[in-house]
């Protein structure tokens, strides 16, 4: 599903390059699970980004779905976004303005939806969540577990083939943390989406089934979790 | 998608209050001065429309080249011109008819033979063909009658005020002037306002008596002539019968060139050289310079817009930055923030509406015009409105949303986005901008005040306090009974003085004459002959600086000259003049005074060369000098022995400084509209200044923080957060002095009598700026530095 080949990213400053990125080679398959893991500043935010497209690597080829996308246009990466890749941020970022139930809709406005059809799949994901009665709370109504099903619900509501999550649980107590890996889990292995999840947790690293340890830019370890 | 677009904008605005308000604020007020400033342009515009074939009707004006480069111009024509025309460019014309404004008492009786109605009215002779160049809208009767002497055609308003009900109006008479009885023969609608000429009482051409009737060597503005082109003839074919034209019928000698000028209809109302019937008349350039201020308002307005949301960008930076990772695209962003300008122009269009509603009447005040906010009457207006909504929202909000949609992603999810993307050179650009206007209207507003100051405090060369000017009638009737008048106003208590005269020493009503000093031949100039008894120069405090007064008499024995005259003459020392003779309409009589120089006309013009003498036959004015302490209580008794020496006519009486005051009603309106719109944007601008600073403030107070817990103190945090503003309004001066200067110097030179234009309004004006800056932003940076420490770095 996604084949990076010798992937760099560097910053040049001052006529020195600072890689963030160096020789990244890997593959991840549909359905996997996959935990990036590494010190701070290793590059893992990075690497993420690339995937989805946020960022250009300087060197080196990306290719998502059997296409070559490492540097695609606007128009393109939008149509990726809308159909196959769901984000979530450790920092939820739910739109403020907007209500749970409006959060969720959002993607599948995009997406151009039917009215009939976003009912249903919303209220489906607000049932599956259990958040149905916080529908028309605004985000800081909510707390941050909350805020992060809400996050991952609106991840979904696109009903994308993967998703990436940068440190999902990261601003989240260790209870409501397990709760949104058990989750991640769940929808990996029931739904056969793919995740490919940022952290720093070791533990959260377990609930996944491959690890990809970073440092200084380059993959360390590549383990296969048992 | 809309509505939910919508929904999103409403909570926005709702949750950022502070800076909506001060959208809101400034762009209703901004656009309710637009919408004042359209319909009265609109209302200007309208005048002398909606004619038939209006493209082809003109008037004939005339002018006069003097050999000292003068030229004079006039919007009346000789009163034998029009039949000459109808003659001599029949291949050229469709119809040309004259029309000969006059004004008297009009008197009805009712069918018992009593007096019901009388009235000092305003009259036109006019020639039946007036109605085939212009189609008025006839309610009964036709203008066939006029062919006939003795008709009349009235306005349906007249038409009510003299017989109750237009409908009775036709076969009654009315009695003009004293003398004549004319059968009313046609009704037609009402004149509109924007008219200029208002027709209310139309008599027959054929009942006009006036002495120049063939005389192609006097011209009033009171007779104009209009003509409509034959379809298909471009009026540049007419020049060449012109010339030959003014060949053949000018053969006397005159001191000007006489020409003629074929002014279109639609150039009446905003030629100043020519005035018109109505009084009205509205330079374009005046209108053009309305229409800049109004454009600099709803600049200023739009700059205020423009500032806060890039300013309040960064913090819709993660909205921004999440939206696009759900797929929208950017042109839907766009949209979006668009959708949210949208609104808050829509609300500031209804409060804009009501602001113009509640400033109407001030503004037909100030105006004397009638000019209306009402939708039905004028769709035009919903028309403007429409447009302003639509090219507000997109002048303020498109560059907004493009920095806004524009923003990366990946650093606005990380909250990267930094507080000085969204332009900060171009946010200070705009303040620069919004600034040089701002002091540039301070700039005019000081300068036209001082320069109205000026005028006022003007040594006008004689004193016309306490003055009043009663109409007096003149003919050969009246005349007889003058120096009983006289005798008996000189008698009230309260009455200092009593001149009969023709004008006043100042007035809009001058004539020229030539004439020939000490036996030479004619003057390459001519002189404006005022007509004055011997108490003329004591009444209006007029110094003699040679020779003596007038001594009485009823006609022109000795004439008094003023200094302009002698220096026109070359005639070096006043006395050298006293003695000479001067030949003047046909009397030769010599100089028995010099006066010293008066303004005889407005300042915007320098003063003419004037010869006073008596002349019985020319006295329309009983000026009365009055003791300023009993004003009132004496006109009372002026106007009584007045109505018993003068029963048949209608009393009538002014003051003399009202009359001069009324020169310069087009300043006034100038002054009093500079002052509103520049307080009007100056308000707009500093309400948008302490937005700016709003938002600094809440940028920096993390910064501020920090730097408090360094030890700065709140004095200096203040002037570290003012700083950059007095740089930004200082450089706004720069920009606006120059511009400024062009400006005012501009407008200075319309005035013979102006003041030099001087530093102080330039400093005053930055003085006013830096201060009011240092004020709004204070309040601001202030409260930011003297804020809680901890609860700032709590914060993050």
């Amino acid at each position: 599903m996604i084949q990076l080949n010798n992937i760099e990213k560097y910053y040049a400053n001052k006529g020195i390059k600072n890689y963030v990125l160096r020789l990244v080679t890997t593959t991840i398959k549909k359905g996997e699970f996959v935990s990036i893991m590494g010190p701070s500043g290793a590059g893992k935010s990075t690497l993420l980004n690339i995937i989805g497209m946020l960022e250009e690597p300087t060197y080196g080829t990306y290719e998502f779905l059997g296409e070559d996308v490492t540097s695609l246009n606007e128009r393109k990466r939008i149509e990726r976004y809308r159909n196959h890749i769901g984000f979530v941020f450790q920092a939820y970022h739910l739109i403020d303005e907007m209500t749970v139930y409006e959060n969720i809709e959002a993607p599948l406005l995009y997406k151009k939806v039917g009215s009939a059809e976003r009912a249903s799949r919303i209220a489906d994901l607000l049932d599956r969540f259990n958040i149905v009665a916080k529908k028309d709370l605004f985000p800081n109504q909510l707390s941050g577990g909350q805020q992060q099903l809400v996050g991952i619900a609106r991840a979904l509501a696109a009903q994308p083939s993967i998703i990436l999550a940068d440190e999902p649980t990261g601003n989240l107590q260790s209870a409501q943390a397990e709760e949104i890996m058990t989750l991640f889990k769940k929808l990996n292995q029931e739904d056969g989406i793919t995740i490919i999840q940022v952290t720093h947790s070791e533990k959260n690293a377990q609930y996944g089934n491959r690890i990809l340890h970073i440092a200084d830019g380059v993959v360390k370890e590549d383990i296969t979790v048992a | 998608m809309f509505k939910l677009n919508l929904k999103i904008a409403w909570r926005n605005l709702w949750k950022n209050k502070g800076y909506t308000l001060i959208n809101v604020l400034g762009l209703s007020i901004g656009m309710a001065s637009c919408i004042l400033i359209f319909i009265f342009i609109r209302y200007q515009m309208s005048f002398d429309e909606g004619f038939k074939d209006q493209d082809r009707i003109y008037r004939m004006v005339s002018s006069w080249d003097y050999s000292d480069g003068n030229q004079f111009y006039s919007q009346g024509v000789p009163i034998p011109i029009t039949p000459a025309v109808r003659d001599d460019f029949s291949p050229y014309i469709e119809k040309v008819s004259a029309i000969q404004n006059s004004g008297g008492i009009v008197k009805v009786n009712d069918q018992h033979g009593k007096e019901k109605v009388k009235s000092i009215e305003n009259v036109f002779y006019v020639e039946p063909d007036f109605f085939e160049i212009f189609n008025y809208k006839w309610l009964s009767g036709n203008y066939e009658s006029l062919k006939e002497p003795n008709h009349a055609v009235l306005s349906k308003e007249m038409a009510k005020k003299f017989f109750g009900n237009w409908n009775d109006a036709l076969g009654k008479t009315i009695n003009y002037d004293g003398n004549l009885n004319y059968i009313i023969t046609g009704i037609i609608d009402d004149v509109p306002e924007n008219n200029s000429v208002p027709l209310r009482i139309m008599l027959s051409y054929k009942s006009l008596k006036d002495r120049n009737l063939n005389n192609w060597g006097s011209v009033s503005s009171a007779s104009e002539s209009y003509f409509k082109l034959k379809r298909g003839i471009k009026i540049e074919t007419l020049s060449e019968p012109l010339r030959l034209f003014i060949k053949k019928y000018y053969t006397e000698k005159a001191p000007g060139k006489e020409g003629h000028i074929f002014q279109p209809l639609a150039d009446i109302h905003y030629n100043e050289r020519f005035g018109n019937f109505s009084g009205r008349i509205m330079p374009k350039k005046q209108l053009y310079g309305l229409m800049v201020i109004g454009l600099f308002l709803i600049l200023t307005a739009s700059i205020n817009f423009i500032n806060l949301a890039t300013a309040q960008a960064v913090s819709r930076s993660k909205e921004v930055g999440v939206r696009k990772v759900m797929g929208s695209q950017r042109g839907q962003l766009v949209t979006q923030f668009l959708t949210e300008t949208f609104i808050i122009v829509l609300i500031s269009l209804l409060i804009a509406s009501v602001l113009t509603e509640i400033a109407l009447p001030s503004m037909q005040n100030l105006f004397n015009a009638k000019i209306s906010f009402s939708f039905f009457q004028h769709p035009i207006i919903l028309v403007f409105m429409f447009v302003l909504v639509v090219c507000v929202s997109l002048i303020a909000g498109f560059y907004p949303a493009v920095i806004m949609s524009g923003f990366n992603p990946a650093l606005a999810i990380k909250n990267k986005i930094s507080a000085n993307t969204g332009g900060l050179g171009l946010r200070k650009v705009l303040v620069v901008v919004q600034f040089a206007i701002t002091i540039t209207l301070i700039i005019g507003t000081l300068v036209i005040l001082q320069q109205m100051k000026f005028i006022r405090e003007q040594p006008l060369g004689f004193n016309p306090t306490a003055i009043a000017m009663v109409d007096l009638p003149n003919d050969s009737l009246t005349v007889e009974r003058f120096n009983r008048f006289k005798a008996q106003l000189k008698q009230l208590p309260g009455v200092e003085e009593v001149s009969f005269c023709r004008t006043a020493p100042s007035s809009q009503n001058n004539n020229g004459s030539s004439f020939a000093y000490n036996n030479s031949k004619d003057a390459d100039f001519q002189v404006n002959a005022k007509n004055a008894d011997e108490d003329f120069l004591k009444t209006f405090d007029l110094k003699l600086i040679a020779g003596r007064n007038l001594s009485k008499s009823d006609s022109t024995n000795e004439f008094i000259v003023n200094e302009t005259l002698l220096k026109r003459l070359n005639v070096a020392k006043p006395a050298d003049a006293l003695g000479k003779m001067i030949s003047l309409g046909g009397q030769k009589k010599p100089i028995v005074g010099v006066v010293q120089d008066f303004k005889n006309k407005s300042l915007h013009e320098s003063i003419d060369p004037i010869i006073v003498c008596s002349r019985i036959e020319r006295y329309y004015y009983a000026a009365v000098k009055l003791n300023a302490k009993q004003m009132m209580t004496t006109m009372k008794s002026v106007e009584q022995v007045w109505k018993s020496n003068f029963p048949e006519f209608v009393y009538n009486e002014s003051f003399l400084n009202d009359d001069i005051n009324n020169f310069y009603q087009g300043e006034k309106i100038m002054g009093t509209l500079f002052k509103v719109f520049a307080g009007t944007i100056i308000f707009i601008s500093f309400i948008g200044l302490f937005g700016l600073i709003s938002f600094v403030a809440a940028q920096r107070t993390k910064e501020v923080a920090i730097r408090k817990v360094l030890g700065a103190s709140t004095i200096e945090l203040v002037r570290m957060l003012n700083g950059s503003f007095l740089i930004m309004v200082f450089i706004a001066n720069l920009v606006a002095w120059p511009l400024a200067y062009l400006f005012i110097s501009k407008w200075l030179s319309g005035f013979a009598y102006r003041i030099d234009i001087s530093i102080w309004p330039f400093a005053l004006a930055m003085v006013i700026s830096m201060a009011i800056t240092l004020i709004t932003v204070s309040i601001r940076s202030y409260k930011a530095a003297a804020a809680n420490t901890i609860d700032a770095l709590k914060y993050e």
